[in-house]
């Protein structure tokens, strides 16, 4: 079921015929006006038609559409590009990060063989003090000898002297 | 890349410098030191508390007194120093640095008089007790620590 808008757009454009036509201009108020107005709506669609449809380009015209168009396709291009585009380069990309990580583990490496080797656990006499010579005065005590202990257990290098002269507790004075 | 480079070398050098000299500064503590058997012994010096009970095992007395010390700061491993009683002296001459310790010459004097000369290579991790003359009723002993 049509509308009556429908109608009227139908019947504008004579798309209306036979029995629909005559009941439609039966149902219309004014017959006179619709004419009337049927008119200046053909009358509006030549003039729109004439004036609206493409006229050609000029030399000058057509240059320019075809630069424009130039300038969207090359635009149109480019913008692809411009997301691919790897970020600007920093001072810490990845080569040189590896670089520094290398560098680090190299440092590591020279100090850790560095201290091992300054902390290398010395031989079982370095622990100890070693007496390498001992001399009593034969003058003063002609009798002298000296001994000398290792205390392994307590870490202790003893050397023990017998005959030397004894002397009185005033020597004990600080 | 020649920043980082001068970085790595700055840390090498520092830290090379840094063992280096935290292992030379090192003090080596001599005392003179009569040990003596009494009824109310008094408490044996910080420094010769971890020899405590060797000296007490070793030499049979009960009490530890100081009567001279020195306490000497090796940064060459080449100085020499003096620890004096009123009656003794220790002349202590330290004549290079060893691995694990330093080689020191050493003279017990009482007043001028040389009593006992000898020559060791004092551990850092091992002391050195020298048993002297009898006096009076106790003993001498000189005692050699790297602390």
């Amino acid at each position: 079921m049509k509308t009556f808008e429908e109608k009227w757009t139908a019947w504008l454009d004579d798309q209306l015929s036979g029995r629909e036509l005559s009941e439609f201009e039966a149902s219309l108020p004014d017959k006179a006006a619709a004419h009337a107005e049927k008119a200046e709506a053909k009358k509006l669609g030549e003039l729109l038609k004439r004036e609206l449809s493409a006229h050609p380009l000029k030399n000058e015209e057509f240059f320019s559409h075809q630069l424009r168009e130039t300038i969207v396709r090359e635009t149109v291009e480019e913008r692809p590009e411009r997301v691919g585009r790897t970020p600007r380069s920093t001072w810490w990309t990845i080569p040189r990060l590896v670089s520094a990580g290398t560098a680090s583990l190299a440092v590591f490496a020279i100090c850790a063989v560095f201290v091992m080797h300054q902390e290398r656990a010395p031989e079982e006499s370095q622990y100890l003090t070693q007496i390498l010579n001992a001399r009593v005065d034969p003058s003063v005590s002609p009798n002298g000898t000296v001994s000398i202990f290792e205390v392994k257990q307590e870490r202790v290098t003893v050397l023990w002297t017998e005959g030397l002269q004894t002397l009185p507790a005033d020597y004990a004075a600080k | 890349m020649y920043r980082s480079l001068a970085v790595v070398m700055s840390v090498v050098l520092l830290t090379t410098t840094a063992t280096r000299a935290s292992r030379s500064a090192e003090k080596v503590w001599s005392g003179l030191v009569i040990a003596e058997n009494v009824t109310e012994p008094q408490p044996i010096p910080s420094e010769l508390t971890r020899i405590e009970t060797l000296l007490k095992k070793f030499f049979g007395y009960n009490q530890f007194k100081v009567i001279g010390q020195s306490q000497k700061t090796l940064n060459t491993g080449q100085e020499d120093w003096l620890a004096t009683s009123k009656f003794f002296g220790l002349h202590v001459d330290a004549r290079g640095e060893t691995q694990g310790g330093y080689v020191l010459n050493l003279k017990l004097y009482k007043e001028k008089e040389l009593l006992l000369e000898t020559e060791a290579k004092l551990s850092k991790r091992s002391p050195l007790v020298i048993k002297g003359p009898q006096v009076g009723g106790g003993q001498l002993l000189l005692v050699l620590v790297v602390q």
